[in-house]
């Protein structure tokens, strides 16, 4: 039990290392494809480490207990995470809806704490990340419900096992309207343009994030990372195939981040209530008539 | 060995003591009636479980009583909600206008609470019925609003009728009124007949789409220390319908093949969806937060009543869960905001702001109600969820399931909302003075806040329980172990584990916290404003209209059901004042018109 723990911790660490050092590739990429040269790729550790040195201020006890809350439970969903169909902490229960609810609970640590600032601009970004939240869920967990159905399993690794049985293609392949509303979807996630209402600096003064700095800042940014870790590897085993091993992990992981990137620098920014209207316009009628057919007829590619 | 009947006698004549004491001094009488529901609950408690009650009966002539882990498991989780919220008594008394009928009447209702789920006749369930709908009738209007009564009343009657006649073709049918045999004993179009009635039954009492306006109404406006009972124990009324209805008569209507499931049962689901749906969009736009909880507890019914139609034993259980995780996070939630109310005096969002800074615990008691309304682990919400979502994916339901999700990731937009603008924010000057709810309130606190966190930590002993029901009502039980749950799907959910993990997730977090350097103290107002002076707490409090381009999105759509009731209530005002046109007039033609007619009806009545 301990060794599944401390391996869970582990898993917690590497994602942040992964995603951090993702991230900083990926400042460089956009920075080349704007002509610039970007920033070097171990940029993104050197911020952190620079806020988690620095003195900071407080606005009271909610204010440190959120960011806490939050940390906490954003390391305690990544414990549950399989790398590979093999590797992972707690075998069996690695079920979808630990990953969806106590991603969650960090979301409301980090929501309070921005609350109990006391700053409004921080409310209206909770606001805006929260409408964000009930926008892009329903249609992805539409389709969600469509893969627990087919592969008859709600456990992360059955389900990447179902995929690479041979006659199974990946979901993303098996299910195309549901690929494409994941896509969308994982973008509302990762909070990527035409999605990041909630943080939209020039309007709201970066929203949630407008009073901190120093460690509490520090502390967000690594909460932020492996929240992305979490979300990306999600997709990689729902609709990617999982993976047999950790090379192809790394590799569909980097391709997934890069590409949703990529597609989020050519965007601008949508309203909040325009992400609403949009995705329970399109993606969620694709989510629904996927589900009809793949359900109710069977018509699987 | 505790009796029933004298149970219910010791209540009606405890009540009547109460009555007497609260005259007398309306401290004393609230103290006592702490006691007696204490001394209620300790004797089911102590009996219940193992079904040890004695159900003789000697005194009161015709009634019979008899014991079933059904039953029991609902009078339990209403009885300790009463238990718990009368320790606000003492405290709230002194605001209501009639202290002693308060008192009189609340250990009345709770009789008529255990009377209803101990019988095993249908006339004496609708008495007992009756009994809970007219105490509680007359304890609402203590609150704010009398009016709040009257809705309360008519939706209840309307269920009250619809039971009675469902009681009455049951016995045309059966012959009989005792409860197992005559539900046994329908057949044919009858059970159709009596399971439409039983659920239109259920769906007033449960405050379900499309029989819910008085919801809001009732809970929004009932004496504080009442909306948890409300919300938490006796909407469950409906839950135990809903049970008969659903569970036990479950008519043989046509089976919709794909899904495996009987159209009646399907269109009940939908409308379990609707009611997720619309209880979640209006607790968003809800500005009171006494109604906003109580939008909250549609949505929850919803969620009971698709798990109640989709007849298997993993659903079943789900909703048996969810009744208790919904009864302990609904009292939690409407205690602490009561005791907000207490030293506020408005329920009014944005009237309030940054209570946490006087009033952590009953913060932190709302907190842990709201993450289990919410479903997250590690709460009791979160495992009723669960097991829901599971046998909705796992009989392929589309449209109730986006109805699920929807109200699920909905609720955290709405229970948010409260802990955003009244504990969150700025302090606002005018109650900078309040102090924490004294330590007698706080007492049921802690154990409803100990109660949220056990029910997500160790289910199995609960669920343990609830494979005896299962198995009463003939379905086949769950398979729980000491630590992990296994649901439909092939998949196995380790309570325990999950909040272990979260906790030291949290350890870390805090270690990562407290090794760094030491953060320096500034005031609320201390925040940035681009460079604006800013000197009122007030322009710097986020809280009126907080979801507004979302709500702006279904501003014309949410008053139509209020348009619509308001549409009939004019309808049947209009019926009845064409009544009064025809038979209460001086006019004398009118008078001469009826004796007439009345005349000839009686000369050529057989003709006729």
């Amino acid at each position: 039990m301990i060794l599944n723990l401390l391996l869970g911790v582990g898993i917690a660490l590497f994602g942040f290392v992964l995603q951090t050092s993702l991230a900083g590739v990926n400042r460089k990429i956009i920075g080349r494809l704007q002509k610039r040269h970007g920033p070097k790729w171990y940029q993104e550790f050197i911020d952190i480490f620079k806020l988690l040195s620095k003195r900071s201020v407080t606005h009271g006890w909610i204010f440190d207990f959120g960011v806490i809350m939050a940390l906490g439970g954003i390391i305690g969903t990544a414990m549950f995470m399989p790398l590979t169909t093999s590797f992972l902490a707690f075998e069996t229960f690695d079920n979808f809806f630990i990953f969806v609810y106590l991603i969650a609970v960090g979301m409301l640590g980090m929501a309070m704490s921005a609350s109990g600032s006391g700053n409004p601009w921080a409310s209206i970004g909770v606001m805006r990340a929260l409408t964000t939240m009930l926008a892009y869920e329903v249609p992805f967990l539409v389709v969600i419900l469509t893969i627990i159905k087919l592969a008859d399993s709600s456990s992360l690794t059955q389900i990447a096992l179902y995929q690479q049985m041979a006659g199974n293609n990946w979901f993303i392949i098996a299910l195309p309207l549901g690929g494409i509303v994941a896509v969308l979807a994982l973008m509302g996630m990762l909070g990527k343009k035409p999605f990041e209402t909630y943080i939209a600096p020039a309007e709201i003064a970066s929203g949630p994030m407008v009073e901190y700095g120093g460690k509490q800042l520090g502390m967000l940014f690594i909460m932020h990372e492996i929240t992305v870790f979490i979300e990306v590897s999600l997709f990689v085993h729902l609709f990617l195939g999982g993976a047999s091993n950790i090379f192809i992990f790394l590799i569909k992981y980097a391709v997934v981040y890069t590409f949703v990137n990529l597609i989020s620098n050519v965007n601008g920014r949508f309203k909040i209530d325009q992400v609403v209207l949009f995705f329970y316009k399109w993606p969620l009628l694709m989510a629904v008539v996927q589900a009809i057919i793949a359900i109710y007829f069977g018509w699987v590619i | 060995m505790a009796n029933i009947e004298l149970l219910i006698l010791f209540l009606a004549g405890s009540a009547l003591i109460s009555y007497v004491l609260t005259r007398f001094n309306a401290n004393i009488g609230s103290f006592f009636t702490i006691f007696v529901t204490m001394f209620v609950f300790v004797s089911l408690a102590g009996f219940g479980f193992a079904m040890n009650l004695d159900t003789t009966v000697n005194y009161l002539p015709g009634f019979t009583f008899s014991q079933s882990y059904l039953g029991f498991y609902f009078v339990i989780i209403i009885t300790f909600v009463y238990l718990m919220v009368s320790f606000f008594h003492p405290y709230f008394i002194n605001k209501f206008k009639y202290r002693s009928s308060y008192n009189f009447l609340f250990l009345l209702s709770l009789a008529g609470i255990i009377g209803a789920f101990y019988t095993n006749n249908f006339l004496q369930l609708f008495f007992f019925f009756e009994l809970v709908i007219w105490t509680t009738m007359f304890l609402i209007p203590q609150g704010k609003s009398r009016e709040a009564a009257v809705s309360y009343f008519g939706f209840s009657l309307a269920g009250s009728v619809a039971l009675l006649l469902g009681i009455f073709m049951i016995f045309s049918q059966t012959g009989t009124f005792d409860i197992n045999a005559g539900l046994a004993g329908l057949s044919g179009t009858t059970s159709v007949i009596v399971f439409i009635l039983f659920l239109i039954a259920a769906f007033a009492k449960l405050g379900a789409f499309p029989l819910h306006i008085w919801l809001p109404i009732a809970h929004g406006n009932a004496p504080h220390p009442f909306s948890p009972v409300l919300s938490g124990a006796l909407v469950k009324l409906g839950a135990f319908i809903a049970i008969f209805a659903l569970i036990k008569i479950a008519p043989n209507t046509q089976t919709i093949g794909v899904l495996d499931l009987p159209l009646g049962h399907y269109m009940v689901a939908l409308l379990g969806g609707l009611s997720i749906i619309f209880g979640t969009l209006m607790a968003i736009k809800e500005d009171d937060a006494k109604k906003l909880l109580a939008y909250s507890s549609m949505s929850h019914g919803g969620y009971i009543l698709v798990a109640f139609s989709l007849m298997n034993g993993l659903a079943f259980a789900g909703g048996l869960y969810h009744i208790l995780a919904h009864a302990l996070a609904s009292a939690g939630a409407f205690m602490a905001i009561a005791a907000v109310a207490r030293v506020t005096g408005t329920t009014k969002m944005k009237e309030m702001g940054g209570m946490i800074h006087k009033m952590p615990i009953t913060y932190l008691a709302y907190l842990i109600a709201i993450i289990s309304m919410a479903g997250i682990p590690p709460m009791g919400g979160f495992i009723s969820k669960w097991i829901i979502f599971q046998a909705v994916i796992d009989k392929g339901l589309i449209f109730v399931g986006i109805a699920v999700f929807f109200g699920s990731i909905g609720s955290f937009l709405y229970v948010f909302r409260p802990l955003a603008a009244l504990f969150l924010g700025q302090e606002l000057t005018e109650y900078k003075h309040v102090k924490e709810a004294p330590i007698l309130m706080l007492i049921p606190t802690f154990i409803i806040m100990g109660l949220n966190i056990y029910t997500g930590v160790f289910p199995a002993k609960i669920l343990d329980f609830i494979n005896k029901i299962i198995v009463e009502v003939g379905y086949v039980p769950i398979s729980v172990s000491t630590y992990a749950i296994t649901g439909a799907n092939d998949s196995i959910l380790n309570p325990g584990l999950i909040s272990l993990v979260f906790g030291i997730g949290v350890l870390i977090a805090f270690i990562i916290f407290i090794l760094l350097k030491k953060s320096r103290k500034v005031e609320l107002m201390d925040t940035y404003t681009a460079a604006n002076f800013v000197h009122d707490e007030h322009l710097l409090h986020y809280t009126t209209d907080f979801y507004a381009p979302l709500e702006r999105l279904y501003e014309k759509q949410s008053n139509w059901m209020t348009l619509f009731y308001q549409a009939l209530a004019q309808k049947v005002k209009d019926l009845g004042s064409f009544c009064k046109y025809l038979f209460m007039s001086n006019h004398i033609g009118r008078t001469l018109l009826w004796i007439m007619l009345i005349i000839i009806a009686l000369l050529w009545g057989e003709a006729l």
